[in-house]
């Protein structure tokens, strides 16, 4: 086999290093160090479990209001928001009440989202949270097809007090919803 | 009982006894390993089956016998089935001539029986590096029987490379039987009694350091550890050898190599490191009035230099990265061979002068 490596003249020094193998031993020092000094990084995943950070992006879910019914208004922004394309927006008109509109049905494909909280950002009513759930894994894939009444379950078990949790998530939408909050309301 | 029976149940017994000691070891191993990398890395190693994991390889034994036994469309099925089997028998046959305690004697039935030493035959270490080479057939058929292309690249990789280490662990042990005037393990060690300046590592006329070098590099590489594991080289091969493998024939690839790590950790302790004998004179239990007990003493020393010869393969695991493969075989053939070649001679001649000196 030709040999690629171009020689050099070594060193005295560099020469007794190489036949005494000195690079492989201060090598072996560190790794026998830390087994003596033994300190270990890691946690024991399912007994003990690491604190997340405040903006930790989690599972996605649908939120309501206070007195119950839902936040989400059917406009589509966090479809056309989502980079991966993981959302599939059904709006409708709500019945008897033409300038307001829902969303009729709501699918997530969480095999494909890549949690991003885009879709959050664009959301003009806060309906979209980002919970801290991470527990996800499943054995059919099938399972991560969500639909709406699945996503506001996941809000409604993880967001006892939502709209404290979504402004310490998202500083940011909480930004954009403040005049939106303190829109007067129109005369009747 | 007549006495050729007598003398079959005594063997018999031996050779349960070690194969047993064989096994429990290489159990002990596949934990060990586990545990001292993850100590070494910072992290716990196996900690979920039984109290720090320690039923780890129990849980590993009983998956490896219920998972499905696949064997590929198009492989040679004969072969496919022997070559795990041609890996794993020669290694333990190999553990027949290891004396594992001293000449300690009973009589039973009015046969003297040696407990510690199944066969004392007066080409031990021969036998060993004979039935040691088998063992590349086991692999090389392993990737050839498999028709796939990966696993014959791999086998062809780990036929080279024990060829040329097994060269050199050969050549490095030449020092010793020089120095030892015989090739039974038993004499080996008996000669190496008395100290540790006697153990053939340090003794004079030729210490043979330079010796044990070579023979601890090439065992590493004979026996497909980190780093000289190229034959598996799980991040370039998919797999090596054995990527068609599975269930229990990938086990016994995986006990072929762990005995094997034991094997040559067992000729080293015997041949450099002065086998069961303690590292000063005599022992101790003799010396406070058991001498009938010195025996336990002397396993012990045997299993402390075996088990430490064994970290050093975890030790060299967790610190080095793998060698290119043309670095692999440059170092074998440019290196390795010529100190193991100078050291014959060197050592040829120390022993020559030492004779006429005296």
């Amino acid at each position: 086999m030709a040999s690629t490596t171009t020689t050099r003249r070594l060193s005295l020094s560099e020469w007794f290093k190489t036949i005494t193998f000195y690079e492989i031993l201060v090598g072996m020092k560190a790794t026998l160090s830390h087994l003596l000094n033994y300190r270990p990084v890691t946690l024991q995943y399912p007994h003990e479990k690491r604190t997340l950070p405040d903006n930790y992006r989690g599972m996605l879910a649908l939120l309501r209001y206070d007195d119950g019914t839902e936040k989400c208004v059917g406009c589509d922004l966090c479809e056309a928001a989502c980079p991966s394309r993981v959302i599939r927006v059904v709006s409708a008109e709500v019945p008897g009440e033409p300038t307001k509109r829902y969303s009729k049905e709501y699918y997530m494909d969480m095999t494909r989202c890549l949690f991003c909280g885009m879709c959050v950002d664009a959301c003009p009513v806060d309906a979209l949270g980002m919970t801290r759930e991470f527990e996800w894994a499943v054995y059919d894939k099938r399972q991560l097809h969500l639909n709406k009444q699945q996503l506001l379950a996941i809000g409604d078990r993880s967001f006892p007090t939502r709209e404290k949790r979504l402004e310490l998530q998202h500083p940011n939408v909480a930004f954009f919803n403040v005049a939106f909050k303190h829109v007067p309301s129109k005369p009747d | 009982m007549t006495e050729f029976g007598l003398r079959l149940a005594i063997s018999l017994t031996q050779i349960a006894a070690v194969m047993g000691i064989v096994v429990i070891t290489v159990l002990i191993l596949t934990l060990a390993e586990r545990k001292v990398l993850g100590w070494m890395q910072d992290r716990m190693g196996p900690m979920e089956v039984g109290p720090y994991g320690i039923l780890q390889p129990f849980a590993d034994a009983i998956k490896l016998f219920f998972k499905e036994d696949i064997v590929p469309a198009g492989a040679n099925k004969f072969l496919f089935t022997m070559a795990p089997i041609l890996c794993l028998i020669p290694t333990f046959i190999g553990f027949a001539v290891i004396p594992w305690g001293p000449n300690w004697t009973f009589e039973i039935g009015g046969i003297t029986v040696k407990p510690f030493i199944i066969t004392d035959i007066n080409i031990g270490i021969l036998y060993i590096l004979a039935f040691a080479s088998i063992s590349a057939y086991g692999i090389i058929l392993g990737g050839w029987a498999s028709n796939s292309k990966y696993s014959l690249l791999g086998g062809l990789r780990s036929a080279a490379q024990i060829i040329s280490y097994e060269l050199n662990v050969g050549l490095s042990i030449v020092g010793v039987l020089i120095l030892a005037g015989s090739l039974s393990l038993v004499k080996i060690t008996d000669a190496q009694a008395g100290g540790f300046w006697n153990w053939y590592l340090f003794a004079l006329p030729a210490p043979q350091i330079f010796a044990f070098v070579v023979y601890v590099i090439s065992v590493v590489a004979e026996t497909n550890r980190v780093p000289f594991d190229l034959p598996e080289a799980e991040s370039e091969l998919v797999a090596g050898f054995f990527t068609e493998y599975s269930g229990l024939r990938f086990a016994f690839f995986f006990l072929a190599e762990y005995a094997n790590m034991m094997l040559v950790s067992c000729v080293a302790a015997a041949l450099f490191l002065g086998g069961w004998n303690a590292p000063y004179p005599g022992t101790i239990l003799a010396l406070i009035g058991l001498p009938s007990l010195a025996w336990v003493e002397n396993i012990m020393w045997f299993a402390v230099k075996t088990y430490s010869f064994l970290f050093l393969f975890f030790w060299l695991r967790a610190t080095l990265p793998r060698l290119r493969y043309d670095q692999l075989m440059r170092f074998g053939w440019k290196v390795m061979l010529p100190i193991a070649l100078g050291n014959i001679v060197v050592t040829s001649i120390a022993v020559f002068v030492y004779q006429q000196m005296k």
